[in-house]
C-alpha cells in the first residue's frame, strides 16, 4: 500500500489533506507540534504523528524516508521553495506541493534531482494556482477557444503567514496587474479595475483586479486562446488598498504591512462571511450548440479546498496517473475527473457547468 | 493653506517622474491608469503630493482612474480646508477652436434624443413645444419678409438656429453658407378667406406643429410660421425642438426674433462663447472633484429618496402611445400676482418655491400619502461666462427633489421646509437630475422613469433675462398675449405643471398624458391647485393647515392599504381606490434564464456591449443599466447593431427586456 506523508499536517490545509487521504494508505502526519499532529492523527486510526520541522534536514530526511508519496501543505512557499521536494525525491518519494508556484519548479529545475526521472514532483496543487489553471481546460476539452475570462476570489481570512506570503509574491516572475494575454503575448495595460461589477457565482457588487498571472499567462499559452483576462476578485477593495500601500514603500520591511493586510482580509469576512467562488468562462471560436461555456465553483473555505487538490493529486500519483518529472499539477491532472471528484467533496458547495 | 499657481504642472511633474515620461506630454483629461500607472505608483504619488505640496490625500481618493485635472482639483480642495461656502467652478469656458467640430448631447438632451426613438414609455417621434400668438395692426405687405429677415439675422447670431444633431447622438452647428442652414419662415395668407376656411386651417396648423415639431435630426429645430388674417390681423407660430434649445431659449429667441423683427437696423451684441462651447467646459467639469463630490452628495441619499407620487391611473404607461399632451391652464391676474409676490417675501420664500409646495399638496392629497419625489426643470446655467444668459441651446437639466410634508405644519412652514430642502439639493447640481435618475433606475432595478411627475418655474426667470417682453414688433404689428395658445409634448411626464410670467401676470399650466388620468380628477387637482394659489395671493392660505394624508408613503402596489384619494370627496370619485398607480413597476416580463451567452448572435450582442459599456458582459441575463449603460447608450448599441448585422430592433423593444438574451430574441423576433 502507498504510504503518505503530510507536511503541515496539523495546519488548515494540512488536516483536509490528512482527512481526504486517510483509508488510501498508512498516513505519517508531519508537524512543527508533536502535540497537535498527535491531536489530528487521533481521528483517523493507523496515522502516525512526527514532528518535523522544515528547517531541519536531518529530521526532514528521516520523515521523507519509508514514504510514497509526501505531500507539503507547510509555508510559506517563498521560503520553502524546492527544499522539501528534494528531500522527498532523495528518499525516492513522489512529491505534492499545496502551493509552490513557478517559482518553486524553477528552483527544482536548477540542478535537478536524478530521482526525477522515476518520481515525479507536483507544484501548485491548490486552488489557486492549482484549479485556477486547471477547470478552465474542461471548457476547452470540445475545442479551441477565442477568449477566456477567469475571476477567481472572495472573502476567506488571511493569516500573518499567508499576509507574508501575499506581499512576497510579487514581481514578473509571478505575474503582471492590469495585464492581459492577446495573440500569444503578454499585453500591459491591457484591462482596467472593475470596481462595483456583479459576476456570476459572486455574492452582490465585487471589485475585480486584472492580474495575469503566470499560471493564466502559461494556460493561455497551453490553451491557445487568442485572449485571456484573469481576474482576482475583493468583496471590498480593502485588501488591494492595504496591498498598494505595502508596495509603495519601497524601503520599510515587509513585516510592518501584514497587520493591514489581515485586518483588510477580517474586514472583507465581515462584510460577506466567508465564500470563494472560481468562475471562468469561455468564447469558443466555433459556436456548438450545448457546449459549455461557463464553470462555476463555490467553497466557503478557499484553504480547506487547497488541501483537497493536494489530496487528489497524490492519489493520481498513488494510482500512477501521473509521469515522472516536474510538473505544475494543472498540467498533468486530468481536468474532468478532477471536476468529478469535486463535485463530491463537502467543501465544494456548488458547481455549475453551463 | 495654499497651494502654488502652478499646482497641475506640479502634479504633472510627479506624475512625469513617476511614469517616465515628459511632463508636457501629459493631457489634463489624461488617466493615471492611461499612462500607465498602477494601484501602486497612486500611492507613491499620494505621498510625493503631501511631501512637495504638503497637502494630504486620503487613499480613498487616489484611484487609479483619476485624471491629471481632476487631481489638481482634489488637491486644491484639500488644501483649501473643508471646501464650505461659495465654490467657484472649477473649468473655464474657451472658445473651441473649429466651431463646427461635433459636440456631444447634454444629460437631457440624451434623454429627449432617446425619447424620438420610442426609447421610453410616454415617448413621441418629436419633443417640442408649440405656441401661437395673435397679432393685430399688421402690415401685411411687409410682415412676411420682415419675419423672414429677423429670422435670417437670428440664425447668423444665434449658432444654436443652425445645429443639427447625428443619428448616433452628437451635435453639430452648420456654418452660414451652408445649405439648408438658415431656417426661412412658411407664410399662410388667409387675409381672403372666409370663417370657416380660417378656422380649418387654424386647426390644421396647430394639429401639425403639435403633433410633428421641428426635428434637428432632419433639418433646423426651429419652424417659424405666419398666418396673415383679414383686417390687418395675424398669428405668429412658433415651435422649437427641445433637443434644441430649452425653455429660457424660447423667450431669448421669442424677443431677439420681435426686436429684429421691429429694427432693420438692430444688431445684437455679438455673442463671444457658443453652446459647443458651454458643454465642452461641461465635459471638463465631469472629471474634476467638484463634480464628483456632488456625484457622492446625491449617491449617499439616493436610497433613501422616496417613491413619485402614487396618483391613481386609467391605464399602464407602457400601454399609451400618446399623441399630444392634455393642458389645462389659468391666469393669476396682475395685481393678484403682484399681491403674490409681496406676500411670499414678507414670508421670506421665492415664489417658485411657494408654487412647488403648493403642487406637492394638491400631489399628496390626489396620491394619498405626504412623501414623494419630484422632477423639477432647471433652466439654471451655470454661470461661466457673461453671454451664457442670451445664448440660444439646450442648456436645461432636471433636478430630483424629494418632498416630505409635516401633516401639521401651516402652509408658511411648509413652504420654508420645502425651500430649505430646495435651496440644499440645488447646491449639489453639477450633477443633473437624469444622471442621478438614471443611477437610482439602475439601484430600483426599473426602466421606468423614477420621476414622472415634474415641476417647472420659470418665475423670476423674466428679470434674470433683463428685458421686458415687447408688445409691438413693427411690421408684425401688436402682440396680444391674451390670445396665446400653447402645447408642449416632452418624454418619461406623465404630469407636468408649469409656472410662468407672462405680461406681469402669472400663468400656471398642468400638461399631462390624457390617457394616464381621469379627467374629472385631473379637473378637481388642477382646480384645488388654483385655488391654494390665489388663498396665497389673498393672504389666508398661508396660515392654514390643510388636511393632508397620514401615511408618509403610498402601501404596497396590491392595493392593500392604500389611501383614497383625499382631495377628491368620495361622490365625485369615481375611480377605483386599488387600481394601478404611477410608480407602480410594470407587468414582469418573461423571465430570462441566467447563463454564459448560447449561441453565436448573443456572444455578439455581448461583445458589443463590452465594446460600448467597458466592462464584462457575462451573462445573458445581466441588464444593460446594470451594467452601467444609459438610455443613449442604448440607442448607440441598437444602432451599432443594426449596422453589423443588417437587423433593425426598436430601441423601447430593447428597453422592455434590455438583456443581451432578450435582444437576441428581438432581432430574432424580426427577421422571422
Amino acid at each position: 500500500m502507498t504510504r503518505f506523508g503530510v507536511l503541515g499536517g496539523s495546519g488548515t490545509v494540512g488536516r483536509v489533506v490528512v482527512d481526504r487521504l486517510a483509508g488510501a494508505g498508512p498516513l505519517r502526519v508531519g508537524g512543527r507540534d508533536a502535540g497537535r499532529a498527535a491531536e489530528v492523527c487521533a481521528s483517523h486510526p493507523g496515522a502516525e504523528p512526527v514532528r518535523a520541522d522544515l528547517a531541519d534536514a536531518a529530521g526532514l530526511a528521516a520523515f521523507c524516508a519509508g514514504c510514497d508519496v509526501v505531500v507539503n501543505c507547510a509555508g510559506p512557499s517563498y521560503r520553502v521553495l524546492d527544499r522539501v521536494a528534494r528531500a522527498a525525491l532523495a528518499a525516492g518519494a513522489h512529491y505534492v506541493d499545496a502551493a509552490g508556484d513557478v517559482v518553486a519548479l524553477d528552483a527544482l529545475a536548477d540542478g535537478p534531482p536524478a530521482r526525477l526521472a522515476d518520481r515525479a514532483a507536483v507544484f501548485s496543487a491548490g486552488l489557486m494556482p492549482g484549479l485556477s489553471g486547471l477547470l478552465p481546460r474542461v471548457l476547452a476539452a470540445a475545442g479551441p477557444l477565442a477568449r477566456l475570462d477567469v475571476y477567481v476570489g472572495g472573502a476567506a481570512a488571511i493569516g500573518p503567514l499567508s499576509a507574508v506570503d501575499a506581499l512576497l509574491t510579487r514581481g514578473p516572475r509571478f505575474g503582471t496587474a492590469l495585464a492581459a494575454w492577446r495573440g500569444g503575448a503578454v499585453v500591459p495595460n491591457a484591462l482596467r479595475p472593475l470596481r462595483s461589477v456583479a459576476l456570476p457565482g459572486f455574492r452582490g457588487r465585487v471589485h475585480a483586479w486584472p492580474f495575469l498571472s503566470a499560471e493564466a499567462a502559461g494556460l493561455a499559452a497551453a490553451l491557445g486562446v487568442d485572449e485571456l483576462r484573469n481576474h482576482t476578485v475583493y468583496v471590498t477593495e480593502e485588501i488591494p488598498r492595504a496591498l498598494a500601500a505595502a508596495w509603495a514603500d519601497e524601503e520599510g520591511p515587509v513585516d510592518a504591512h501584514v497587520p493591514a493586510v489581515v485586518a483588510a482580509a477580517d474586514a472583507d469576512l465581515a462584510a460577506t462571511g466567508p465564500y470563494y467562488t472560481l468562475l471562468f468562462q469561455a468564447v469558443p471560436r466555433e459556436h456548438v450548440p450545448g457546449r459549455p461555456r461557463r464553470l462555476v465553483l463555490r467553497t466557503p473555505d478557499s484553504y480547506a479546498l487547497s488541501g483537497v487538490v493536494a489530496a487528489l493529486t497524490a492519489r493520481a500519483l498513488a494510482d500512477g496517473a501521473i509521469p515522472p518529472g516536474a510538473h505544475l499539477a494543472a498540467d498533468v491532472l486530468d481536468p474532468a475527473a478532477t471536476l468529478a471528484a469535486l463535485r463530491g467533496d463537502p467543501l465544494v458547495t456548488g458547481v455549475e457547468l453551463t | 493653506m495654499t497651494v502654488p499657481p502652478t499646482l497641475e504642472s506640479d502634479l504633472a511633474a510627479i506624475w512625469a517622474e513617476l511614469l517616465d515620461l515628459d511632463p508636457a506630454s501629459i493631457a489634463p483629461d489624461a488617466t493615471f491608469l492611461r499612462l500607465g500607472g498602477d494601484s501602486v505608483l497612486a500611492v507613491r504619488m499620494s505621498a510625493l503630493v503631501r511631501r512637495r505640496l504638503a497637502v494630504e490625500l486620503a487613499l480613498a481618493d487616489v484611484t487609479v482612474e483619476i485624471s491629471l485635472a481632476a487631481l489638481t482639483d482634489l488637491v486644491r480642495d484639500r488644501a483649501s480646508g473643508d471646501g464650505a461656502g461659495a465654490r467657484a467652478l472649477p473649468v473655464e469656458i474657451v472658445r473651441r477652436p473649429d466651431p463646427s467640430a461635433p459636440f456631444p448631447l447634454m444629460p437631457l438632451q440624451q434623454g429627449y434624443f432617446v425619447g424620438q426613438h420610442d426609447g421610453w414609455e410616454l415617448s413621441y417621434a418629436s419633443a417640442h413645444f408649440y405656441g401661437d400668438l395673435a397679432l393685430s395692426r399688421m402690415d401685411a405687405d411687409e410682415a412676411a419678409e420682415t419675419l423672414a429677415d429677423a429670422l435670417h439675422r437670428l440664425a447668423l447670431h444665434q449658432p444654436t438656429l443652425r445645429a443639427r444633431i447625428t443619428p448616433e447622438g452628437e451635435q453639430y452647428v452648420l456654418p452660414p453658407d451652408a445649405p439648408g442652414a438658415i431656417p426661412g419662415p412658411r407664410v399662410l395668407d388667409l387675409r381672403d378667406a372666409a370663417d370657416a376656411e380660417i378656422a380649418a386651417a387654424l386647426a390644421a396648423t396647430r394639429a401639425e406643429m403639435s403633433t410633428s415639431g421641428p426635428n434637428p435630426l432632419t433639418g433646423p429645430g426651429v419652424d417659424v410660421r405666419l398666418t396673415l388674417l383679414p383686417g390687418g390681423r395675424g398669428r405668429l407660430h412658433t415651435a422649437m425642438s427641445l433637443i434644441a434649445m430649452d425653455g429660457w431659449s424660447a423667450t431669448v429667441l421669442n424677443r431677439e426674433l420681435l426686436t429684429l423683427a421691429t429694427d432693420w437696423n438692430a444688431v445684437p451684441a455679438p455673442l463671444e462663447v457658443d453652446f459647443g462651447d458651454y458643454v465642452a467646459a461641461i465635459e471638463r467639469l465631469r472629471h474634476t472633484g467638484a463634480w464628483q463630490a456632488d456625484r457622492d452628495w446625491w449617491h449617499d441619499r439616493l436610497d433613501a429618496f422616496p417613491p413619485p407620487p402614487a396618483l391613481p391611473l386609467l391605464a399602464d404607461p407602457r400601454d399609451v402611445a400618446p399623441d399630444l399632451m392634455d393642458t389645462r391652464d389659468a391666469r393669476l391676474a396682475a395685481d393678484r400676482w403682484t399681491a403674490l409676490k409681496r406676500r411670499c417675501a414678507e414670508h421670506d420664500v421665492t415664489p417658485s418655491a411657494a408654487m412647488l409646495t403648493a403642487f406637492a399638496v394638491v400631489l399628496a392629497r390626489w396620491a394619498g400619502h405626504r412623501a414623494m419625489l419630484l422632477n423639477t426643470l432647471q433652466l439654471n446655467r451655470l454661470p461661466l461666462h457673461p453671454d451664457i444668459h442670451r445664448t440660444i441651446g439646450a442648456f436645461a437639466a432636471t433636478m430630483l427633489v424629494p418632498v416630505d410634508l409635516d401633516g401639521a405644519a401651516a402652509f408658511s412652514d411648509l413652504v420654508r421646509a420645502q425651500q430649505r430642502t430646495f435651496t440644499e439639493h440645488a447646491a449639489h447640481n453639477l450633477v443633473t437630475g437624469v444622471e442621478v435618475s438614471r443611477e437610482l433606475a439602475r439601484r430600483r432595478g426599473t426602466v421606468r422613469p423614477v420621476a414622472p411627475i415634474v415641476f417647472q418655474s420659470t418665475l423670476g426667470m423674466d428679470a434674470a433675462i433683463g428685458q421686458r417682453q415687447a408688445t409691438a414688433a413693427g411690421p408684425l404689428g401688436e402682440l396680444d398675449f391674451g390670445d396665446f395658445y400653447h402645447q408642449l409634448r416632452t418624454p418619461q411626464v406623465a404630469l407636468e405643471a408649469r409656472f410662468w410670467e407672462m405680461n406681469d401676470e402669472m400663468a400656471v399650466a398642468f400638461s399631462l398624458v390624457g390617457e394616464l388620468f381621469d379627467p374629472s380628477e385631473v379637473d378637481y387637482a388642477f382646480a384645488e391647485l388654483v385655488e391654494l394659489i390665489g388663498a396665497l395671493a389673498d393672504g389666508y392660505g398661508w396660515d392654514r393647515v390643510l388636511p393632508l394624508p397620514d401615511a408618509a408613503r403610498p402601501g404596497p402596489a396590491d392595493g392593500h392599504g392604500r389611501d383614497r384619494a383625499l382631495a377628491l370627496p368620495d361622490a365625485a370619485y369615481p375611480g377605483p381606490a386599488e387600481g394601478l398607480r404611477v410608480g407602480d413597476e410594470p407587468r414582469a416580463e418573461a423571465a430570462v434564464a441566467p447563463g454564459p451567452p448560447r449561441d453565436e448572435l448573443e456572444q455578439r450582442i455581448a461583445a458589443l456591449w463590452e465594446d460600448l459599456l467597458d466592462a464584462p458582459v457575462l451573462d445573458r441575463a445581466e441588464t444593460f443599466f446594470a451594467l452601467g449603460g444609459d438610455s443613449l447608450l442604448a440607442v448607440r448599441a441598437v444602432a451599432r447593431l443594426a449596422k453589423e448585422t443588417g437587423r433593425a430592433v426598436g430601441v423601447r423593444r430593447f428597453l422592455d427586456v434590455p438583456t443581451v438574451a432578450g435582444l437576441a430574441d428581438a432581432v430574432r423576433e424580426g427577421t422571422a
